[in-house]
């Protein structure tokens, strides 16, 4: 037995040991949470913080979306809407206004609230795909009256914000908004509170109202389930916290225009976070942000251009290697074209399902082979 | 009046073009039940085809129909065949994420090989107008609505009267029930994506002389198409022929009388008052 084997050996051991044990799992949560809450000290690249906070923004966009495509089966493309209006409210208040983002993302978030109950109201009497094309047209009317309405919006100019007032506590400065570090901490925030959201969601009565729906809409109705209600209920709290990394993004990026945060891009960006991780599962979203992020920064820095140069595919010098070099940086979206196609076809769980049918196949066949000496990797608590 | 009179017959012209996109979709959709959200970049690729005829060869754009029409239909044929035919049987929401995808890898590719910069094909008659019953109307869209007829023509014959095209409405009506009468439902089925791609490539190419080219162009077509095609009901060609014409007027008229920057607001409005109070369409539940 080489050490290799031992290794290979261990992941499917350690994941089986951990199922079934929830416990345990709080415990790796619990251990990544704090990692986390450590990273900015030992980071100094701000380069790796925004990276981060982009991620936080994916995991956040991508679980509030999960509450209503991925439990209630709502595949809505229009959540752009929600993510738009509210980093507009929250920005328009506090540029215009002056009125500090912490007040002003109430407002938002009450915008929104509206926003997603005349949504709901619109769309919910419609089923499948045209519900999918009512929220589609519903989110570029909103994008067209922002574009449209100048006098109020600043039209395509979009919004510049100066600069965020510091925030106090009585005296005391908590954070004056002028390095990438409070953001990291409100982003990871935001990621873990619409994790947390799913997971309530999901093992709570509304879960399984939603879920019913999602399997069938009609025999959910028969059991007594009021559709419309429960619908816009999940599409509520999928458009507050959509709203809510809407305001973060707004303030973190400091600028927003109406094709950056209200695009068809924008919705279709949140639908492909989940699909990609495993769509209705509390964990899919950050499989599918982790998945997304690095690769298409890859992409956007140049990073897989250099690794083909550096692995010797293309040539720099060579015709084809200045071009890709020059292009291929604006063309990070191909990669979610590209996981989009290769998990609908390849990997109709996502790629968190996939993992764990390899992982589970994978310890099938141990349980089956004859036992590696692995016993003493087993922890002090044993099984 | 006389202004009213001039937006509707511009709104008419440029409806013609928006009938072949829609006409396009509606029958993929009618055939295959799969909602082809990469519809606008079918268009796309259709406009880059003209544009490469057009700079390379000097072809004019509506002489390199006759080309954009097969090379169109290939493609579509060959994305029948190697993606949208594995998820025929998949859930409908899988089906249009699986087209957004492939919409967004077209668009992708063609801005990598192309960029993004926006190209604009020139020709003799690209800004000039002529008279027709005392109104001015644009030379490029009289010409395209006039080639738009004539292939709606063939099209609906091509339905109508030949063996395929029964075929291919048997297969539309009822998929199994045409299968056990011994049609070939894959061959349709890849006839059908390549009609329809051939249609949204033969729009890309007529529009071509009066529209900016640029990779991202098609999802403002993608939405349209769907617009006109529930408006005319899902599936229906005479259906989607109207739809096309409708919502040209409304957006001609919008630009008009209301603001350019928000005609398309009175598309989305129109789609959904369709879609809520009419939702079989203006033409009810008729089937191509």
């Amino acid at each position: 037995m080489t050490g290799a084997c031992h290794l290979k050996a261990l992941g499917p051991k350690v994941l089986s040991s951990l199922r079934g044990s929830p416990g345990r799992w709080w415990l790796v949560i619990a251990v990544v949470v704090a990692a986390l809450l450590a990273f900015p000290q030992t980071m100094s690249s701000p380069y790796g913080l925004h990276l981060m906070i982009l991620l936080f923004l994916s995991v956040a966009m991508g679980e509030s979306w999960n509450v209503i495509g991925g439990y209630c089966g709502q595949y809505s493309v229009g959540h752009a809407a929600y993510f738009g209006v509210g980093s507009y409210a929250t920005l328009m208040l506090l540029q215009y206004k002056h009125v500090a983002p912490w007040w002003g993302v109430w407002a938002a978030l009450v915008a929104a609230l509206v926003v997603s109950l005349l949504i709901g109201t619109i769309c919910f009497r419609l089923r499948g795909p045209y519900f999918v094309l009512a929220s589609i047209a519903v989110a570029e009317i909103i994008r067209l009256i922002v574009l449209n309405w100048k006098p109020f919006t600043n039209g395509a100019e979009g919004i510049l914000l100066a600069d965020i007032p510091a925030l106090k506590l009585g005296d005391r400065v908590i954070t004056d908004w002028l390095s990438k570090t409070p953001f990291y901490y409100l982003g990871l925030a935001l990621a873990l509170t619409t994790l947390l959201v799913n997971y309530l969601v999901q093992h709570s009565k509304l879960g399984y109202y939603l879920q019913a729906i999602r399997e069938d809409q009609d025999a959910a109705h028969s059991l007594g389930i009021n559709l419309s209600l429960y619908k816009n209920v999940a599409l509520a709290i999928s458009a507050l916290f959509t709203a809510l990394s809407g305001i973060f993004y707004g303030l973190y990026i400091g600028f927003i225009d109406p094709p950056s945060v209200l695009g068809v891009d924008l919705s279709v960006q949140m639908v492909l976070i989940c699909i990609i991780g495993g769509i209705g599962t509390n964990f899919g979203p950050v499989v599918g942000a982790l998945v997304l992020v690095p690769l298409s920064e890859a992409l956007r820095a140049n990073i897989l251009t250099k690794l083909l140069f550096a692995a010797g595919v293309v040539k720099e010098s060579s015709a084809v290697g200045g071009f890709l070099k020059e292009n291929l940086a604006h063309a990070h979206v191909l990669i979610y074209g590209i996981l989009v196609v290769v998990v609908i076809l390849f990997m109709p769980d996502g790629v968190l399902g996939f993992t764990k049918k390899l992982v589970a196949r994978g310890a099938r066949q141990l349980s089956a082979a004859p036992q590696p000496l692995v016993g003493g990797l087993r922890g002090p608590t044993g099984d | 009046m006389r202004v009213f009179l001039q937006s509707a017959a511009s709104g008419i012209l440029i409806g013609g073009v928006y009938a072949l996109v829609g006409i396009g979709l509606t029958i993929i959709y009618g055939v295959m039940r799969v909602i082809n959200f990469a519809h606008g970049e079918l268009l796309m690729v259709g406009m880059y085809l003209t544009w490469i005829i057009f700079t390379w060869l000097g072809v004019d754009p509506i002489v390199s129909v006759a080309l954009v029409i097969p090379l169109t239909f290939l493609f579509g044929a060959f994305l029948q065949k190697s993606l949208i035919n594995r998820v025929l049987n998949a859930l409908p929401q899988n089906q249009i994420l699986l087209t957004i995808g492939l919409g967004l890898i077209i668009s992708n590719v063609v801005m990598l090989i192309f960029t993004s910069d926006y190209k604009i094909i020139t020709t003799s008659y690209s800004s000039s107008t002529l008279n027709f019953a005392g109104l001015r109307l644009s030379t490029p869209l009289a010409i395209s609505l006039a080639i738009t007829s004539a292939i709606t023509t063939i099209l609906y014959l091509f339905l109508l009267k030949t063996d395929t095209g029964q075929a291919i409405r048997a297969t539309a009506q009822d998929r199994d029930a045409a299968q056990l009468m011994g049609i070939n439902v894959k061959r349709m089925s890849v006839l059908a994506f390549g009609i329809g791609t051939a249609l949204a490539g033969t729009a890309g190419a007529l529009v071509s002389p009066t529209y900016y080219i640029f990779p991202q162009v098609g999802g403002a077509f993608t939405l349209k198409a769907f617009v006109i095609v529930v408006l005319g009901g899902m599936g229906s060609v005479v259906g989607a022929t109207l739809g096309g014409i409708v919502i040209g007027v409304t957006e001609s008229l919008a630009a008009v009388y209301i603001s350019s920057g928000m005609k398309e607001v009175f598309v989305y409005v129109l789609f959904l008052l369709v879609l809520l109070f009419k939702p079989s369409g203006l033409l009810g539940r008729s089937r191509m």
